[in-house]
């Protein structure tokens, strides 16, 4: 048997961990997630900084941009920027608080389904299932009937959201409760709810971090339809949604009066969601 | 047309952020030859098929080099491998259609032309499978031996001019993998068939091969852990008082279920090194599991040190938890990706040992050089490490209680053969010199070999193993 | 149990399920019908009056069991607030309602397929754009993409009039030009949230060891695409198939209210807001109905191959 050494002289150097080391990309999700909490910081304190009243009649209807009036005015005369930079408050509050309790539910179910893997669990899993036959929307909907809008929008989120969070979490667990760390953990005595909040929540830390985006993507959309049926803020109050349904007609008028919020639930809503995709990607999720 | 077989040329292959990963590299293999790409994991080797198959997964890119079949470089890669490529993976059974027969999947291989001859029965039967028997089952109505051999009927059906074999040597079952090493020794020389394959079974390869390419590093490079630096020796003697004895006991999987393993009945001394042997699926882990304390035992007791063992394990007291210590066989989910390697290795010198934060961080590099790693990997996580030194990590955590007894469940499966001797290197020396004692699960003869005892499971009873002392050595381990 | 009798089973029950939803949101909260009759204003006295004659004074369960009866008979009451009989209402607008989804389907289920497939399985030049496309797709609210619709088809290249006033007791079909927003704004956000998970099933499968050894051997892409990929992820499809109905009929309620169609999903949301109760009950549970059967018929190939197997 001959042995050859590459014949290229030189044994050539190569990577060793080449195969075991995954790619981590964690400068998109940096920069995705500086941008996110950007908008959603612009979208809570806006109204800080308008220089207008957003309910006072400054310019004939639809009045175009103009010094003075960015983006000119609305469909009663009303500053848009004012409006625009006033009404996301609401919205982003009301999706923020519904997308952090889906979360933080079905964060909680998931590590108790995924860990007992009892009959409970199961009732659960299906009771999750059946919930996932309603449509997200008919349920806020529904809620929208006897609860306030923003009560509606948590109460469809929570309803249609949890148990999608559920989901994913239970199979993480289930897959991590026979890790290597999780059974070393165990087997230096430490307890299941120790090793739960220690070893497998942060484990799977960019997975709920990409599913408490995705809930939040999904309460935007859910808030912002309630909003633009009328069920949200009750009308002088500015609000994103509620300004498209407004202003639609005017587009040929004013158009910066419908692109604006339009613009404004575009970026909020997709820079979560690209921040989320981003997580999910970097942990090899999607 | 000139017969040259197969020529790369000063191939290179880099990665997404430019690291290279196969440097300049020259292969020739005329008709006739048989060609190995040996070298530890991760050296590239399936890397290099990849880019001779014109196939690399996204992420790497041929940065220079050619690839020549019969004097001229090969344009449309994908017909190419059609035409005329052979190829079986590393693990040929996952690698069937779960909806095709075995009579559709060996057909898929065949030129159009060759498809109403009874080519795929005949190509079945060449691989001692039945072919109106087994002809019509799914991947999953077979055995996994059965639909090994499928994939193989696959791979040879078309005679293929250029055969490409990665790792089959450790998933193929032994009757497979002889039929496949006659196919190959008929290839050779037959001046026309061109053979390479990837491989890390020196033995396979010194007895097929015309020429062997190793990749990756030679002696010395940067990958050779630094020498770990053991505690002073003669504290505990082999041979000791034992520092691990179970009775009786019988272990059901799942728990209250069928026996698995009945009166179990064993004494490990100080220093000692015990190998458990059995077929997959025998109890081997689960007996290491059961002291561990991760699974529960049906009858019997356990102690170690001088400390009963109770379970579930919370029940265990603090003596009892330090004297036993797991480590298991998946690199990959060894250690946890979100705590860097220093936060590992503290958490069990809290937990076991007590000890406050400040006096744990020292101890860390501490049980750094012991396992012979760098101090810097403490601030790294695990997704920087390589499977290796991810085992080596979990060794050091295993070893931060101070326990009398390892408990290593197929530690080095995961592992290439260097890795493997290096890891069973430093725990033969933790042996002697501090009388770690270890009860090791394992199916790998080289890590038997170095067992003072070894012990097999059959038909659910655990039986001491006669063995020599030279028998059964692997000349893999001694060749590399 | 046998699938036939097995998936009726379900079926029932999810019906069953929905309908207590439906029912608990809507009959047992605070503020009911005889507060709507009674305008808000009404004195105590008039209330339970009030109260009586609609039957609101009895037992939960048991108007439960009336509304139920009352369903399955085919007669589900009447609107508080006109009137009419629900039967009648439901029935007018339907017809709006039903080619607005069968269109938004007919553009939806091509364009989720050609997305996922450029995603997952695209030219690579292909995927990156595609991949963001499906992301910011799936996360725009309804009422955005509208706006941008309106914005750009028919503001700003007048191709289509922004407000549908439809006239009355003309088909929705006769009048083509006044359903392409609004089937543009159920359809691409649908197909994009459709694209996003189907996405994920194609990746699934395209990863696993027989798909990767297939390329290995040089199989053209067609053959991995056609016997490879697509057998394996007919059961996910189909799935989202059913969920992707749940969003479209739902979604009626956004398109046809902001462009002015007189459709279910506008009748229940002027239901909603002016609290009468028994239709919002009828047309959510109509919905829901929609849905159920869909998931059903979703369920049906997955058990046959699962049956066929031994």
């Amino acid at each position: 048997m001959k042995r050859v050494n590459g014949s290229a002289g030189p044994v050539p150097p190569v990577r060793a961990e080449q195969d075991v080391v995954t790619e981590r990309r964690p400068r998109a999700v940096l920069v995705l997630g500086a941008v996110s909490g950007t908008v959603l910081v612009l979208a809570l304190g806006g109204e800080a900084v308008a220089g207008h009243d957003a309910v006072a009649i400054v310019a004939p209807p639809w009045s175009r941009p103009a010094p003075g009036l960015p983006l000119g005015a609305d469909a009663l005369g009303r500053d848009v920027l004012a409006r625009v930079l006033a009404g996301g408050r609401d919205l982003t509050l009301t999706s923020l608080a519904a997308a952090l309790t889906a979360s933080a539910l079905g964060v909680a179910g998931g590590l108790w389904v995924g860990w007992s893997r009892g009959r409970l669990g199961r009732a659960a899993a299906g009771a999750a299932d059946l919930l996932l036959a309603l449509p997200l929307l008919l349920l806020a909907l529904l809620a929208v009937v006897a609860l306030p809008g923003p009560a509606a929008v948590v109460a469809g989120t929570v309803l249609g959201g949890t148990p999608l969070t559920l989901r994913v979490v239970a199979d993480a667990t289930a897959a991590a409760r026979h890790a290597g760390y999780v059974e070393a953990a165990l087997s230096r005595g430490e307890r299941g709810g120790a090793v739960l909040l220690r070893e497998v929540l942060p484990a799977h830390a960019g997975l709920v971090g990409a599913d408490l985006g995705q809930r939040l993507v999904l309460a935007v959309q859910l808030a912002a339809a309630l909003n633009v049926l009328g069920f949200g803020p009750a009308p002088p109050a500015p609000d994103w949604a509620a300004m498209l349904r407004e202003n639609l007609q005017g587009l040929g008028l004013n158009a910066a009066a419908t692109i604006a919020p339009a613009a404004a639930l575009a970026i909020l809503a997709g820079s979560v969601a690209a921040l989320s995709h981003s997580l999910a990607t970097r942990d090899g999720l999607s | 047309m000139n017969r040259h077989g197969l020529t790369v040329r000063g191939l290179t292959v880099t990665g997404r952020t430019g690291t290279v990963i196969v440097d300049r590299l020259d292969l020739r293999i005329a008709p006739g030859e048989v060609l190995a790409l040996v070298g530890p994991s991760g050296a590239g080797k399936t890397t290099v098929l990849r880019a001779v198959l014109g196939a690399l997964p996204s992420g790497l890119r041929q940065a220079s080099g050619r690839i020549e079949w019969h004097g001229a470089p090969v344009r449309a890669p994908r017909r190419w491998r059609r035409r005329t490529v052979g190829f079986l993976g590393q693990d040929p059974a996952s690698a069937l259609h779960p909806l095709l027969d075995a009579r559709a999947a060996v057909r898929e291989a065949l030129p159009r032309s060759g498809r109403d001859g009874g080519e795929e029965e005949r190509a079945l039967a060449e691989v001692g499978l039945d072919p109106a028997g087994l002809g019509r089952r799914r991947p999953h109505q077979l055995s996994g031996g059965q639909a090994q051999r499928v994939a193989l009927a696959r791979a040879l059906a078309a005679d293929p001019e250029l055969l490409v074999l990665d790792e089959f040597t450790s998933a193929l079952d032994p009757a497979a993998l002889v039929l496949v090493l006659e196919r190959v020794r008929r290839r050779r020389g037959d001046g026309r068939s061109v053979t390479l394959i990837v491989s890390h079974d020196m033995a396979v390869v010194s007895e097929l091969a015309d020429h062997v390419v190793r990749l990756g590093p030679g002696e010395g490079s940067h990958v050779a852990p630094r020498p770990p630096v053991l505690p002073p020796a003669g504290k505990r003697r082999p041979g000791g008082a034992p520092v691990l004895e179970a009775h009786g006991l019988t272990i059901a999987q799942p728990p209250g279920g069928a026996p698995l393993l009945s009166d179990v009945d064993l004494t490990i001394s100080a220093g000692e090194g015990v190998a458990v042997l059995g077929p997959s699926g025998s109890g081997k882990s689960t007996l290491l599991r059961v002291l561990a304390g991760l699974h529960p035992a049906g009858q019997g007791q356990a102690a170690a040190a001088g400390r009963p063992l109770p379970w579930p394990v919370t029940e265990r007291g603090p003596a009892a938890l330090r004297a036993l210590a797991l480590v298991g066989q998946n690199p990959l989910d060894v250690l946890n990706p979100a705590r860097t390697v220093g936060a590992a290795l503290a958490r069990p010198l809290r937990t076991l040992r007590g000890l406050p934060r400040r006096t744990a961080r020292a101890e860390v590099l501490r049980l750094l050089a012991t396992v012979g790693l760098p101090e810097d990997l403490a601030h790294r996580y695990p997704a920087a490490l390589s499977g290796g030194q991810r085992q080596r990590v979990a060794l050091a955590r295993a070893l931060a209680g101070g326990p009398a007894v390892l408990l290593a469940d197929e530690i080095t499966a995961a592992l290439d053969d260097r890795t493997a001797a290096q890891v069973l290197d430093l725990i033969d020396a933790l042996r002697h010199r501090t009388g770690l004692a270890v009860l090791a699960a394992t199916h790998d003869p080289a890590v038997a070999a170095r067992a003072d005892r070894v012990l097999r499971i059959e038909a659910g009873r655990l039986h001491p193993h006669p063995r020599s002392h030279d028998d059964d050595r692997r000349p893999s381990l001694d060749v590399l | 149990m046998p699938w036939p009798a097995r998936a009726l089973a379900r079926t029932v029950l999810l019906m069953a399920a929905a309908s207590v939803v439906i029912f608990l949101c809507t009959a047992a909260l605070p503020g009911d019908a005889a507060d709507v009759l009674g305008g808000g204003r009404a004195a105590p006295g008039e209330l339970a009056r009030l109260r009586a004659e609609q039957g609101l004074d009895r037992p939960l369960h048991a108007r439960y069991l009336d509304w139920v009866t009352g369903v399955l008979t085919g007669d589900p009451g009447v609107s508080l607030i006109t009137g009419r009989p629900i039967g009648e209402l439901v029935a007018q607008r339907a017809g709006v309602t039903i080619t607005l989804a069968v269109a938004a389907l007919a553009v939806s289920v091509p364009v989720t397929a050609a997305l996922a497939w450029a995603a997952a399985r695209g030219p690579r030049w292909l995927r990156h754009p595609a991949n963001a496309a499906v992301v910011a797709g799936a996360a725009l609210p309804q009422a955005v993409v509208a706006a941008a619709l309106v914005a750009w088809l028919s503001a700003a290249w007048g191709l289509f009039p922004p407000v549908s006033m439809l006239p009355a007791g003309e088909p929705a079909w006769s009048r083509p030009d006044l359903l392409v927003l609004p089937v543009l704004t159920l359809a691409l956000p649908i197909a994009a949230y459709g694209a996003a998970l189907l996405r994920g099933a194609i990746a699934d499968v395209v990863a696993r060891p027989y798909v990767r050894d297939a390329e290995l051997r040089g199989l053209p892409p067609a053959t991995i695409a056609l016997r490879y990929v697509l057998p394996m992820i007919a059961a996910p499809a189909t799935r989202l198939f059913a969920v992707t109905l749940g969003g479209l009929v739902a979604g009626t309620a956004v398109a046809e209210t902001l462009f002015g169609l007189a459709g279910l999903g506008e009748l229940l949301v002027t239901a909603i807001s002016t609290r009468d109760v028994p239709v919002v009950q009828s047309v959510a549970l109509l919905a829901a109905a929609v849905v159920v059967a869909g998931l059903a018929a979703a369920d049906a190939p997955r058990r046959r191959r699962e049956t066929a197997r031994p």
